[in-house]
């Protein structure tokens, strides 16, 4: 069993992996683009480090390389994983984190600090808790901040699709699981009395899932996210509810099944735009083996709070390999 | 419009001679701001935009509409109304409450033509999303304000210039008749200017300093029976009154040009100008820089001058208008005699585009810098010695070539470094398509950058979407760091570009083929976080050719991408295109979008600017039309117009109408949709819908 933590680093200007193109609404090419261009600039940052010192073999930063030591052997040129990956207290870090190479240029309170955790549908609900302490975790070491303004939680098997008058409010009463979802969500008002949460938030939540919810909980999310950015038409039981209650309806581009296995896979393996980490039966190619699952997604953004300036925005990804 | 001290202002012979103790005491009070300010710090976004309004008389039962020359009277009824009372201008709530605003009354300021008015709002916008949405009913509600204090045929609008500013006959409201002291003009009276006495002696010594009067000629619009060559049939070669009446016998009107003789017809023009405020000194000037090269482009984009003194002329933006109106450079310094009293040879007017980058940033190369720019080596010495870094030494050694143009006497008996009158003498008066703006004197604001080549729109709900697009346009340079850094010259270049007739549909503009770092930034922080990096940094990418940076690319491309402009282009046009496969531009709106999808956006707030970004979009791309071909279409096809590029009076009345009427229409809330509503006044106004589509 190893667990597994991908990371984007700051994206903002990152480059093409932030341009939205026409037909690729709610879509998740955001997030593995920008993990596939850290995975290749992490080994380009290798292959120069190699090249520095006249090709001699590289040790990784020092990291030890227990559950990789089978990858040594590289594929097509690529750079051996415990070069670039970095393996501590049982995580396996993709590609490794310089933790102290980030941080936000000024003082945190400056900053309006959004986290948006995605709850992955393949994952066990019940592991939901840690899953949320470590994502958010990760967001606050990375940034080097003491809390996040806004913890926003994105459940699985929800969407706001159809017109966007009634229909998709009274398919959306029906998705997801009230149950896992009330079981999940005094982990998240936790996190909030702890300080470490300003205010919670959830996403594509419908008048009717709102309201249940809302009878349910201690802690009130302040803000509902969905994805109505082509429809300008709320759903007026929705609006009404939101007004009611006092909850800000806000936009999202997001796609809810952000990180599929498939993708997790392809994004990893030795495919062409793979990272090259997992083994390859076919080609006898080495490395990590097992069943391979995404568990959580977590996305940061950090604003400078009276200028608009996106100062960072980034992802981690959590999954976890079980062994064969 | 600058400042409006009061005092005994100088002839230019004399002026002239105080030229340089202005620019020297000038560069002393810029040292002394740029010493207190330049560690300036954390400052908000801040921004502001100025909408100016010519004034018309029009009367629904009357054949001709004029221009009101009561600017002051008018100016007197705003000042003396403290409250600036709104009642009548925010219609209630449904639930019959008056709408809180946190903006107090907006603020009024005079302009250089007596018939102008420019209006403000009470304090600048933040950057809080809601608080964009202020901004459109904000200028509702200035223009209600306006017109509250207009007599009742009176009426603010917001078109660049007035179709017959300066045609024979009468066209002002008191009529006076031409050819005054000051301008010396044979089509407009000196009362054209606001009587304060800076205006008329800033045109007078314009006029004198240049040793003629200034040539606004304009190239004319040869329509199916416009006799050609054209010979402009309102210029009269006979007159004997003023030395400068030899100009036309001497050659200043040729042929096929509209000819005009006169600051008033330029600065007599109303654009929509949007001040920033920047965090410090080093992201103002990003700003500057940045948004540089998007001037030709957002020119070209709002073009909606097609008409000068009664004639359709063949270029669509007032800009070198502007910029012959106000050139006061000397038969030396244009290069036309031999340099012996004056120092150098000037490529530009003092209105023109911007001939300096900036920005210490390393990404600006030196081959984009202005091969030809002219500096005052002593000045920029002087700035050097008081600390001011190369480059920015070099801008305002370069803005300092000019003389000031209007001197107080007042000012000249002590120097006072509590002030900055002196150094905004020069600067004011400098008038390119950017501004680079220090603190005032008390250092109470932040280092600013105005964005200046927009053309006014013809409504309020067109002026807030392109301010809003602009101010969002800044947020993703700065979030995204992008580079629009192409050479001065192309920009330079891209301005001629931008007057052509239907530039935004037929033509090509220098643009920067990739906005993004060539290598990823964020393994390595970026300059300013202070931390440095324990990752082995890569080798630096090796730069390309300059020329290999930047290409042609439409404004449908520029705005909203190439994979948008590929699908909305004909098949024919799409044939006559280079192939750009591989060279993806992904266009202004696009980054706009992935901007607002990374920030918190509340549905609403969210819906309304993407019915800003939707109105750009279409103006981009040709489905709906620039106010410039609206105004065009109204002509052509206007009963009483006979295809000889002539605009009449009837016509310009019929045209001042229909602008009326949408004003009114836009000011009851009412929507445009073929301004059926409003109809029932007397008939529609043609082709509304294709200059504003379905929006409101």
């Amino acid at each position: 069993m190893t667990k597994i933590l991908l990371s984007t680093g700051n994206i903002v200007s990152g480059g093409p992996s932030i341009i939205r193109k026409p037909g690729t609404f709610r879509s998740n090419l955001e997030l593995t683009n920008s993990l596939r261009s850290n995975f290749l600039a992490a080994q380009e940052d290798y292959a120069a480090e190699v090249a520095q010192s006249h090709g001699g073999a590289a040790n990784g930063n020092g990291s030890t390389t227990n559950g990789t030591d089978a990858n040594a052997e590289t594929g097509g040129g690529r750079p051996t994983a415990s070069a670039w990956t970095a393996s501590e207290d049982g995580i396996l870090y993709v590609p490794a984190v310089h933790w102290d190479a980030h941080g936000l240029q000024e003082e945190p309170a400056h900053y309006d600090i959004t986290a948006k955790l995605f709850f992955l549908p393949g994952a066990v609900a019940s592991q939901r808790p840690r899953f949320a302490g470590e994502a958010l975790a990760h967001v606050l070491r990375e940034l080097r901040a003491p809390a996040v303004d806004l913890l926003i939680v994105s459940f699985p098997g929800m969407s706001f699709k159809g017109d966007c008058e009634w229909e998709a409010d009274r398919i959306n009463a029906g998705q997801g699981n009230d149950e896992d979802e009330m079981a999940t969500w005094p982990a998240i008002e936790e996190l909030h009395r702890a300080g470490l949460a300003k205010k919670l938030g959830l996403a594509e939540f419908g008048s009717e899932k709102l309201a249940r919810f809302l009878d349910k909980v201690q802690v009130r999310p302040a803000v509902n996210q969905i994805n109505l950015k082509n429809c300008c038409n709320v759903p007026p039981p929705l609006a009404q509810l939101a007004k009611e209650q006092g909850i800000d309806l806000l936009v999202h581009s997001d796609c809810t099944d952000i990180l599929p296995k498939g993708t997790l896979r392809d994004l990893l393996g030795q495919g062409l735009g793979g990272a090259g980490l997992l083994a390859d039966s076919e080609t006898g190619t080495g490395g990590l083996r097992g069943d391979l699952t995404p568990q959580w997604v977590v996305k940061y953004t950090a604003v400078v709070r009276d200028r608009g300036v996106i100062e960072n925005k980034g992802y981690f990804a959590g999954a976890e390999l079980a062994d064969e | 419009m600058g400042l409006l001290a009061l005092g005994t202002a100088l002839d230019w012979p004399d002026a002239k001679k105080q030229a340089h103790l202005v620019r020297s005491w000038g560069i002393k009070q810029l040292l002394e701001i740029w010493n207190k300010a330049k560690g300036k710090e954390r400052d908000a976004m801040l921004w502001g935009d100025e909408v100016e309004y010519l004034v018309v008389k029009y009367s629904k039962d009357k054949p001709e509409v004029l221009l009101s020359l009561r600017q002051a009277d008018i100016l007197q009824a705003l000042a003396s109304d403290k409250s600036l009372s709104k009642e009548g201008c925010v219609p209630p709530l449904p639930d019959g409450s008056r709408p809180q605003s946190s903006q107090p009354p907006p603020v009024f300021h005079p302009e250089f033509g007596r018939f102008m008015l420019e209006a403000t709002p009470g304090k600048p916008w933040g950057i809080e999303f809601k608080e964009l949405l202020e901004v459109e009913p904000n200028m509702k509600l200035r223009r209600c304000i306006a017109k509250d204090h207009m007599l009742p045929n009176e009426y603010p609008i917001t078109l660049t210039t007035f179709p017959r500013l300066g045609s024979p006959g009468v066209f002002t409201d008191p009529f006076y008749p031409v050819s005054g002291p000051r301008l010396r003009s044979q089509f407009v009276p000196d009362e054209i200017a606001n009587p304060h006495i800076r205006f008329p002696t800033l045109a007078a010594n314009i006029r004198s300093r240049r040793g003629r009067k200034v040539q606004v000629n304009v190239p004319v619009f040869k329509d199916e029976k416009t006799p050609w060559p054209w010979r402009d049939p309102t210029v009269n070669y006979d007159p004997h009154q003023w030395p400068e009446d030899d100009d036309v016998r001497n050659g200043a009107a040729p042929d096929n040009f509209i000819h005009m003789d006169a600051m008033a017809f330029g600065m007599g023009s109303c654009c929509l100008q949007i001040t920033f405020q920047a965090k410090n000194l080093t992201e103002g000037r990003q700003l500057y820089d940045q948004l540089s090269p998007l001037g030709p482009i957002m020119l070209a984009l709002t073009a909606a001058t097609p008409v000068y003194k009664g004639f359709l002329a063949d270029t669509d933006v007032r800009w070198n208008q502007i910029s012959k109106a106000v050139d006061d450079r000397t038969a030396e310094e244009l290069g036309e005699k031999p340099l012996v009293n004056d120092r150098w040879r000037i490529p530009k007017s003092r209105y023109a585009s911007n001939s300096t980058y900036i920005s210490e940033d390393p990404r600006l190369r030196p081959e984009y810098l202005d091969p030809d720019l002219v500096i005052d080596e002593s000045i920029k010495q002087q700035l050097l010695d008081g600390g001011m870094d190369d480059r920015l030494a070099t801008h305002f050694a370069h803005l300092f070539i000019r003389d000031p143009i209007v001197i107080f006497n007042e000012d000249l008996k002590e120097l006072d470094l509590n002030k900055t009158d002196h150094f905004e003498n020069i600067q004011s008066t400098n008038w390119q398509h950017m501004r680079f703006k220090p603190p005032p004197a008390d250092n109470s604001i932040g280092w600013r950058v105005e964005f200046r080549p927009m053309e006014i729109q013809i409504t309020d709900f067109e002026n807030a979407a392109f301010s809003v697009f602009m101010v969002l346009v800044t947020r993703v340079i700065l979030s995204f760091d992008l580079n629009f850094y192409i050479p001065i010259k192309k920009v330079d270049e891209n301005m001629e570009t931008a007057h052509a007739r239907d530039a935004v549909l037929t033509r090509k503009f220098y643009f920067r083929r990739n906005l993004f770092p060539t290598t990823r930034a964020s393994r390595s922080p970026g300059s300013g976080s202070g931390t440095s990096t324990p990752v082995p940094s890569r080798p630096p990418t090796p730069t390309g050719p300059v020329e290999a940076e930047y290409r042609l690319m439409s404004i449908n491309e520029i705005i909203n991408g190439t994979a948008y402009a590929r699908d909305t282009t004909s098949e024919e046009q799409l044939r006559e295109e280079e192939d750009t496969e591989g060279d993806d531009f992904p266009g202004l709106i696009p980054l706009v979008e992935s901007y607002l999808d990374s920030v918190n956006v509340d549905v609403a707030t969210r819906c309304q600017l993407a019915t800003y970004l939707d109105l750009i979009r279409k103006r981009a791309s040709g489905e709906l039309w620039t106010a410039a071909r609206w105004i065009r279409h109204f002509v052509a096809r206007h009963p009483a117009y006979g295809q000889d590029s002539a605009v009449g009076e009837g016509v310009a009345r019929d045209l001042v109408e229909a602008v009326v009427r949408v004003g009114q229409c836009e000011a009851r809330g009412e929507r445009f949709g073929g301004l059926s509503v409003c109809a029932a006044e007397g008939g529609g106004v043609p082709m509304l819908g294709r200059l504003l589509g379905g929006f409101r």
